[in-house]
């Protein structure tokens, strides 16, 4: 079953034309990572998945809503599809513990206990566990971005974006990430689409790859037929330039 | 110097103090309806609704270019005319309620676009509607950047209480009219009363809201 499927999709940012002929598929538990140079379109695309962008042409079927349509209730999808940003863009007004509990308490109705319960079990598989009543400003990236994640866990999606999730950590708090996103990918009901340039992760865990430059998508492999032997000459200079 | 001092007589300074209790009154209610509706308008704006907020926000520039004084006699002198009668309390925090929402509602809007976008973004990938977005979100922060711009707004509000003294508004200053009118030798006296209530008053608001701005922002 397909939990995110573009066909023929065009966006455009006024008169620039962003997406072009996106024709994409990606089955329910896939691991997806998008990748390509900047300005290629990898946000973009993410970006249109939970309706943070609209797209002008074609279909855009996330767990079974055409986004394309303007009818569409774009908060139904977003109930069901997380998005880790690369800036966090964890709530500055509100505690770590309030970070995650608010969505599921606005939205879900869910149970203040089990709500908490819920929470403070996100916190403690992200190693945060005795951050819960901080504020986010007062943390590191690395923790921002791990908190993050467990806000998107805690409304129990179906799918996760990542757009660039450590590109602005510092490199020792990386790998406390990834880890993470390693473990979620593992979960095999898990839909994850992941913008990123970490190759290790891509190797490690992505069952296919997507490259992507010009707001077109180039190619769409298995990943180890991506790394090992990529078809497009410019996810090849592309790989050449970010192994290098 | 005796003159001077004479007219600082209990009768005086009670008569004076319940003016400035109206004086508050009137600014206290203003403030208040203004902050509700400045908000709404200013969300208003925000959001971009078709027509309204184009509509919205030209009356409020058209509010906040005219003059105080013309709306407080619109108010009084003009509204009874096509029927609606307020009295002199009611036509002063209608006026002020008027002029101070247009001039909170660009603040307030000013508040709102200065919270980074990845906050809604972040809300609304959430889970969260427009709507929780912005109650629980957006507006709690930018209120809190607006706290020294509507704390000037409240002080300014309280000196524009006086121009209520026109239509006999018995606040502060009206008050001091009828001392000095009733002993010229006080007049001097009654300025300088006038001068230190406002002052004392002002200080306190301004000194309220920086500590308030100082705590929220820990
Ligand atoms: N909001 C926007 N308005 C106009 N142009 C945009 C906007 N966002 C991105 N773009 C343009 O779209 C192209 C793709 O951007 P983006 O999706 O951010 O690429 P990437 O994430 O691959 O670096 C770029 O040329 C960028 O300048
Ligand atoms: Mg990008």
């Amino acid at each position: 079953m397909s939990m995110i499927e573009f066909k023929d999709v065009e966006k455009y940012y006024g008169d620039f034309h962003a997406l072009k002929d996106i024709n994409l598929d990606v089955e329910a538990g896939e691991t997806v990572v998008l990748l390509g140079p900047s300005g290629s379109g990898k946000s973009t695309l993410i970006r249109t998945v939970n309706g943070l962008e609209p797209v002008q042409e074609g279909q855009l079927i996330v767990n079974g809503q055409d986004l394309a349509n303007p009818q569409t209730d774009m908060n139904r999808t977003r109930k069901n599809v997380g998005m880790v940003f690369q800036h966090f863009n964890l709530y500055a007004n509100k505690t770590v513990l309030e970070n995650i509990m608010l969505a599921p308490r606005l939205v879900l109705k869910r149970d203040e206990a089990e709500n908490k319960k819920i929470a403070m079990e996100l916190l403690e598989r992200v190693g945060l566990a005795d951050k819960a009543d901080k504020m986010p400003s007062t943390l590191s990236g690395g923790q921002q971005q791990r908190i993050a994640i467990a806000r998107s866990l805690a409304m129990k999606p179906k799918a996760l974006l990542f757009d660039e999730p450590t590109s602005a950590l510092d490199p020792e708090m990386v790998n406390d990430v990834l880890k993470i996103m390693r473990e979620i990918a593992a979960d095999s009901s898990m839909t994850m689409l992941v913008v990123t340039h970490e190759m290790g992760f891509a190797k490690q865990v992505a069952d296919r790859v997507i490259f992507m430059a010009d707001g077109q998508i180039l190619e769409d492999s298995p990943t180890e037929e991506f790394f090992a032997n990529p078809k497009e000459p410019r996810a090849r200079q592309f790989l050449s330039q970010i192994i290098h | 110097m005796a003159e001077f001092l004479s007219a600082f007589s209990w009768i005086n300074i009670r008569f004076l103090l319940m003016g400035l209790w109206v004086t508050i009154e009137v600014a206290v209610v203003s403030v208040i309806l203004s902050f509700i509706i400045g908000s709404l308008l200013g969300v208003i704006r925000y959001v971009k609704i078709p027509y309204l907020s184009r509509i919205v926000g030209f009356i409020i520039d058209v509010i906040r270019n005219l003059p105080l004084l013309l709306i407080i006699f619109f108010t009084y002198f003009a509204l009874p005319k096509i029927g609606i009668h307020l009295g002199v309390m009611t036509s002063t925090i209608f006026a002020l309620t008027i002029f101070e929402s247009a001039m909170l509602a660009e603040v307030i809007r000013s508040g709102i676009v200065a919270v980074p976008k990845g906050q809604l973004e972040g809300a609304l990938s959430n889970g969260l509607s427009f709507k929780q977005a912005l109650w629980h979100i957006i507006l709690p922060q930018a209120y809190k950047k607006m706290i020294p711009p509507i704390v000037s707004q409240f002080v300014s509000l309280i000196k524009d209480t006086s121009l209520a003294t026109i239509i006999m508004l018995p606040e502060v200053t009206y008050r001091a009219q009828i001392i000095y009118a009733q002993e010229p030798n006080a007049i001097v006296a009654m300025f300088f009363a006038l001068a230190v209530l406002y002052f004392a008053l002002n200080y306190v608001i301004s000194k309220i809201g920086r500590i308030l701005d100082r705590r929220m922002a820990a």
